[in-house]
């Protein structure tokens, strides 16, 4: 039997900040290191502001605090730290599995990630927060970041020529936290490859989705052009075919935000899911509420009463869902190992007590009843919220989530997600903390429905393409000042900003890139195992098998080998075919999303909605989310176990398996369409 | 000799076994039974040996999830078996005798007299709790008074009086048919309290492979390079006479002779001496175990123990340091120095580090799983699910098990070093110690063979007490002896295999199988408390292995995604709170509620299955393509669909 892989002794600079209590932990390091200049890598238009040298760099909750040395830039777009020594693991798999790996390295991390910096010195457990408005002591020991993402870092300036660890430092405070959205470094100076989803933002895309629906009774307005009827709105909105668009006008001046209600989705059958804002408190006369309402009851084809959930009554607020994330926040981020393990002992009361998981059964469960009413009694459903921004995206997304199978596909969820939160205006840029005003207003409901998904996908999981993964990813990748989807707090927000830019750079092409470009610059290990390719246009190339659900695609075979369905494999009209190609574009396109716009969407159809759960005692806490991030304190010598197997992906035989069935498939087509016999 | 069949894994017989066994691993079954006996519909198919015993009509069972069922309830030597007509499919509930734990009366006379007020509640070992009821009928009769009859007996006549309507009147036949029902059933649930055999002894299935050989003793410490230089085999306690809880053949060092381990067994709790449970193929440090020492109030010091522990360290060359882990919160190791035992002292044991792992006591941990039990059965609070799971210490419990095995791991695989582990019998902490740890250290032990290796060794050999613990066929179920160790043990096993899902060759569905027949007394492999005993009963040749029903159905355990690969891998699992779960598949499993997800290797199971559908019609195809072209016919492709 061979045991445990034993590394080679570490070489290179390697310093023990701390007393060294067990064996230090052997580091994997190449026999010989050429020392080089340490340069960040930088993207076109970001400038290197700050470094410092001799820094090191370890996890937090480590006691045998093994720092690896390097050298940390501030740039206007990264903390960036350079070193020749290899990555932790965790840190690597992690970094594999984002959607900004393609402009940041496994040591990056960019600025807008940066939610609190911390002064810390050695062999205290002190610490001391530092603010960007507020001078700074005259030496700095040490720093800890602590990011959105509920990661924290930590740097030892121990070693760092003098001057310069209060130039990194106020480097960062000064850019991590920009008083205005367009500070932030937004464009990725290259144009982006085309995410291959609708925007929704020109008439087009929300007339095919009203199309694909088949949802009678509504129209597209372009009243919204400029932004003068409602400026968190898209300059289309879908609004009942009877309303005019000056009674839209008439209509918004009396709703908060100045939002009139407006469609997102609906059935053949008539139920259209409107979200809504609260009238003004200002104002006392409810005509334009109900006329509104009027308006969607008459929508209807069998004018039946529509449903009406006021998000504000059933839903936590805001505030509650922020101080639930901040305690889940807390108990995921200790200090030390002592607190961590003070916490661990009461781990899971700790969760219960946060209330988190109690208001994702919440959402679930207005979701649940939105969606009965929709399907079961085809009522039309008005959600209604303060500004219908916020808790109107989360329901609206999970009602489409349940009943639409669509919205459970890749792109179908960037559609969704694209439709709900980015173009109907969830003011991200708030909520998540962008810059450093109205830190009161931040509340995570993109997490919180990113949760309600995991959930969803737990209990159903071969129903969604993509994975938990997946999702995590997209919390992350929240925080990216470059993923243009989730900067802004609207449509018209980013045009703001991209002007701003645009004066101030002139001679400089802005470019904004869409988190779901990613796809794009990314393809399945089957084509860059066949092609040998493993770089794009940015020199680098990720893999999807990450984030696609193996079971959904397992699915998707099982369907094609019922009986015949191979036979009509080549027959548009049949559903083989779709199946046949969405298999085909998740193994093959590169370069492209799965299946691109060209393949047609089919119609909605409504069968069986996804059946949720949502008891506590069936909500899971999202662990891999929470949890991502923190490791467990070394208790032993060698507490490497997790890498130590894990690091083969899970999925990895279901994958070969699935790769075979593509390719006999796929060998069985192309010949037969060679012979031509087969239609 | 023990009985070896060797028929093939093709007859019909393993067939219809890995069915039923399909059935067991599950929930309450609710299956339509095929026709290929003929039965009364309500009626259980019965295994060898297994016979009717009684059968009561007009029985209500409470079902907690899905309210009253009425039916027919039957009892046979083996279970109890109750359908209900009333459902499509006819509702069927089945439970080994083996499980239940105790019998209670429902009602009397000074409660409500409601429809289903009198009855027995059936409270189980595999945390459940079933009611039956029944009408009660007005008159009550004096009871028949046997002279034979204990105090006990008596207590038990009137639960029978009342659930059976114990009438000499006019005794219909339905009271009687209940009567005898209720009988049978706590003969043949307690059938020790009875003077009856267990019902193992009466299975007779016939199974291709013999589950009584899977572990030689011998064959073990050879696979394991034994004996060597400095380790040797013994035979000392053939006859059980040094040591009556051990095995016949014990591992010690070479160094030590035989009248040193006479002496040591004078020094250590039971006579349990530290004997090898796994050495290091590489580094030789080792594992072994025992009971605690004799230390006693007064410091008592025993050259000869100290001078074994010393060869102990002396035969692994690579430390000169030796760790032994006392698995007891420290305050109950010296609290035992009253009882006589304690922990060795570091000044009488040289280069030896004492550790102590802070597990609790069988008390606490029977205590914690009674909590956890209701907690998860019937209902489960929603709103106070984690806080109330969190207040049974369970995981609590589990976390330190899990985290003393992996730092006697990671002793022995990162120190090189040798380490002793002991509690103060010896024979629960510890086998959980060992076992887990060597599960870690050797992937042997995470193969399906392995895993029996490992149990048989140190769990039956080295006398963890299961009669005791389990309390089989014993109606004491007050009994303070009584603990889910081994549950214990096995929930740690499904942890790490959660953390490592390509390491184990077996799925969980071994795991709940293996706790199935822990309590069902179907086999007799974990009847009695020690090798001795099981000897004595003759226990290899007059009953069936539960390995023999594993290995001969092999297929329905193994985890398709296991990776061979990793039998070369030391598992170091993370064992805080965070990477730990309830076991909810085991402990929630009757609960129709707990949503459970398909397992993962089903799905693998599945995809082969497609896969293998794909490669067909793919094939067909190509021959259909073949025929046209060899017709060589001009017609434009008619469609075939």
């Amino acid at each position: 039997m061979s045991s445990y892989k034993r590394n080679k002794p570490p070489g290179g600079f390697k310093t023990y900040v701390d007393f060294v209590e067990f064996e230090e932990r052997p580091i994997d390091v190449p026999e010989e290191i050429v020392e080089v200049k340490a340069e960040p890598e930088l993207l076109p238009g970001e400038i290197v502001i700050a470094e410092a040298n001799n820094v090191l760099k370890f996890a937090p909750l480590k006691t045998n605090k093994t720092g690896i040395s390097g050298t940390l830039f501030i740039t206007n777009f990264k903390v960036s730290f350079v070193t020749s020594l290899p990555v932790d693991t965790k840190e690597a798999e992690l970094h594999e599995r984002s959607l900004q790996n393609h402009f940041l390295n496994v040591h990056d991390v960019c600025l807008s990630e940066v939610d609190s910096v911390n002064q810390f010195s050695e062999g205290s457990t002190k610490k001391k927060r530092l603010f960007y408005n507020a001078p700074l002591p005259p030496r700095l020991s040490g720093l800890q970041l602590v990011l959105k993402n509920l990661r924290i870092i930590n740097f030892s300036f121990k070693f760092t020529p003098a001057g310069e660890d209060l130039r990194v430092t106020q480097a960062l405070l000064h850019h991590a936290f920009p008083p205005t959205i367009d500070h932030l470094f937004l464009s990725c100076g290259h144009p982006p490859p085309s995410p291959g989803i609708p925007d929704f933002c020109v008439a087009q895309d929300w007339e095919r989705e009203l199309h694909r629906t088949r949802c009678p009774n509504w129209r597209v307005s372009k009243h919204n052009e400029f932004f003068n009827l409602c400026s968190s709105l898209p300059a289309v909105v879908v609004v009942p075919r009877d309303l005019l668009d000056a009674q839209l006008d008439e209509a918004a001046q009396h709703f908060q935000g100045t939002r009139p209600p407006v469609w997102c989705w609906g059935s053949l059958a008539g139920a259209a899911l409107v979200r809504m804002a609260q009238i003004s408190p200002s104002i006392t006369d409810k005509q334009q509420e109900n006329r509104m309402m009027g308006l969607v009851h008459r929508c209807h084809p069998k004018k039946l009463q529509p449903t009406i959930l006021d998000l504000d009554q059933m839903l936590p607020s805001l505030k509650d869902i922020q101080i639930s994330y901040m305690k889940l926040r807390e108990l995921h981020t200790p200090d030390d190992p002592v607190q961590f393990w003070e916490q661990d002992r009461h781990y899971y009361s700790r969760w219960e007590s946060s209330r988190w998981l109690s208001h994702v059964s919440k959402c679930l469960e207005v979701a649940k009843s939105a969606a009965t009413a929709i399907l079961l009694h085809n009522s039309s459903v008005i959600l209604q919220e303060s500004e219908g921004r916020d808790l109107g995206a989360v329901i609206s997304s999970l009602v489409q989530l349940l009943l639409d199978p669509h919205v459970r596909t890749i792109r179908g969820f960037h559609c969704l997600v694209q439709k709900e939160w980015v173009a109907l205006g969830h003011p991200f840029s708030t909520r998540l903390g962008h810059t450093r005003n109205q830190i009161e207003e931040q509340s995570p409901l993109w997490l919180l429905f990113l949760d309600c998904v995991y959930q969803v996908s737990l209990q159903h999981h071969a129903s969604l393409e993509f994975t938990s993964e997946y999702l995590v990813a997209l919390w992350h990748a929240a925080f990216c000042s470059l993923h243009s989807s989730f900067m802004f707090n609207s449509i018209s927000a980013k045009y703001t900003a991209t002007a701003v830019l645009q004066r101030e750079n002139p001679h400089q092409p802005i470019y904004l890139r869409p988190v779901w470009s990613w796809w794009a610059e990314s393809q399945s290990l089957l084509v860059s195992e066949q092609n040998g390719t493993s770089e794009n246009c940015l020199g680098k190339k990720h893999s999807r098998e990450a984030f696609l659900n193996v079971h959904y695609i397992q699915s998707l075979l099982e369907s094609l080998s019922a009986t015949g369905a191979l036979r009509r494999i080549r027959d548009p009209l049949s559903s083989a075919y779709h199946t046949w190609h969405r298999i085909k574009f998740l193994f093959e396109s590169s370069g492209t999303l799965p299946f691109d716009s060209s393949c047609p969407v089919a119609s909605l159809q409504l069968d069986t909605p996804l059946r949720i759960d949502v008891s506590l005692s069936s909500l899971k806490p999202w662990k891999d989310c929470f949890c991502a991030w923190l490791t467990e304190p070394a208790t032993l010598t060698l507490n490497e176990s997790e890498s130590l197997l894990k690091r083969s992906p899970p999925n990895s035989q279901h994958w070969k398996h699935l790769y075979q069935i593509y390719n006999t498939l796929k060998g069985h087509l192309s010949d037969s369409l060679t012979n031509g016999t087969l239609k | 000799p023990p009985h070896v069949q060797m028929a093939s894994h093709e007859s019909l017989n393993s067939e219809s076994k890995s069915s039923s066994l399909n059935s067991k691993l599950g929930h309450e079954l609710m299956t339509v039974r095929d026709g290929s006996r003929t039965l009364r519909p309500d009626e259980p198919s019965l295994v060898p040996g297994e016979h009717m015993e009684g059968t009561a009509r007009e029985v209500t069972y409470l079902c907690p999830y899905t309210g009253p069922k009425k039916g027919t309830l039957s009892v046979t030597n083996y279970r109890l078996y109750f359908r209900s007509p009333e459902t499509d499919p006819p509702f069927e509930l089945e439970v080994p005798l083996g499980v239940v734990s105790r019998i209670e009366k429902v009602g009397g006379a000074n409660t409500s007299r409601g429809e289903n007020s009198y009855g027995i509640e059936i409270f189980c070992k595999d945390i459940r709790n079933l009611r039956f009821a029944h009408k009660q009928t007005d008159v009550q009769y004096p009871l028949p008074i046997d002279r034979e009859m204990n105090i006990t007996v008596f207590r038990r006549f009137r639960i029978l009086q009342n659930f059976g309507g114990y009438g000499t009147g006019q005794i219909n036949e339905e009271n009687h048919s209940r009567r005898m029902v209720t009988e049978k059933l706590l003969q043949y649930a307690f059938p020790a309290s009875h003077k009856l055999p267990f019902f193992a002894f009466e299975y007779c299935e016939q199974y291709p492979e013999n589950g009584w050989s899977v572990y030689e003793p011998i064959a073990e410490l050879k696979r394991q390079g034994l004996p060597n230089e400095s380790w040797r085999i013994t035979r000392i306690n053939e006859l059980y006479e040094l040591c009556e809880t051990y095995p016949a053949v014990w591992a010690v060092p070479a160094a030590a002779c035989d009248n040193d381990l006479r002496n040591v067994a004078a020094f250590r709790s039971r006579g349990r001496i530290p004997v090898l449970s796994w050495i290091h193929p590489e580094s030789q440090a080792t594992i072994t175990r025992c009971a605690q020492p004799l230390v006693g109030v007064s410091g008592k010091r025993s050259r000869d123990d100290e001078a074994y522990i010393q060869h102990i360290m002396d035969a692994n060359a690579q430390s000169h340091k030796i760790f032994i882990m006392d698995a007891r919160p420290s305050v109950n190791a010296v609290a035992n120095k009253a009882k006589g035992g304690g922990y060795e002292s570091e000044d009488a044991y040289q280069n030896a580090e004492v550790q102590f792992l802070d597990i609790h006591n069988i008390h606490v941990m029977r205590e914690s799983l009674r909590k956890l039990q209701e907690v998860c059965y019937p209902h489960i609070d929603n709103a106070h699910w984690l806080s109330n799971l969190e207040a049974t210490h369970w995981l609590d419990h589990i976390r330190c098990v899990l985290s003393g095995a992996l730092r006697i791991a990671d002793k022995v695989e990162s120190h090189k070093t040798s380490v002793v582990v002991h509690c103060s019998d010896g024979w629960d902490r510890t086998a959980q110690l060992t076992a887990l740890a060597m599960l870690m250290l050797d992937g042997y032990y995470r193969t399906i063979t392995g895993v029996a290796v490992l149990i048989e060794k140190e769990w039956l050999s080295y006398g963890h007490k299961f009669a005791q613990r389990i309390g089989h066929g014993d109606d004491r179920h007050q009994d303070a002896d009584r603990s889910p160790v081994f549950l214990q043990f096995v929930d740690c096993v499904w942890q790490i295999m959660r953390q490592f899902p390509h390491a184990f060759q077996f799925t969980e569905d071994l795991l709940i199988t293996l706790l199935n027949h822990l309590y069902s007394c179907l086999f007799g492999t974990f009847l009695y408390n020690s090798e001795r005993e099981r000897m004595e009963k003759e226990v290899k040749t007059k009953t069936v292995s539960l390995w023999s029903l594993i290995l001969s159905n092999q297929s329905d355990f193994e985890n398709p995604l296991y990776n061979p690969a990793t039998r070369h891998h030391v598992l170091f699992p993370l064992t805080s709170m965070r990477h730990l779960c309830l076991w909810d598949k085991y402990y929630c499993r009757w609960n129709p509620s707990m949503r459970q997800q398909e397992p993962v290797h089903i799905r693998f199971k599945e995809l082969l299955h497609v896969k293998g559908q794909l490669e067909k019609r793919v094939d067909e195809l190509r021959k259909e393509l073949a025929a046209r072209q060899t017709h060589d016919s001009p017609r434009v492709a008619s469609a075939i669909v």
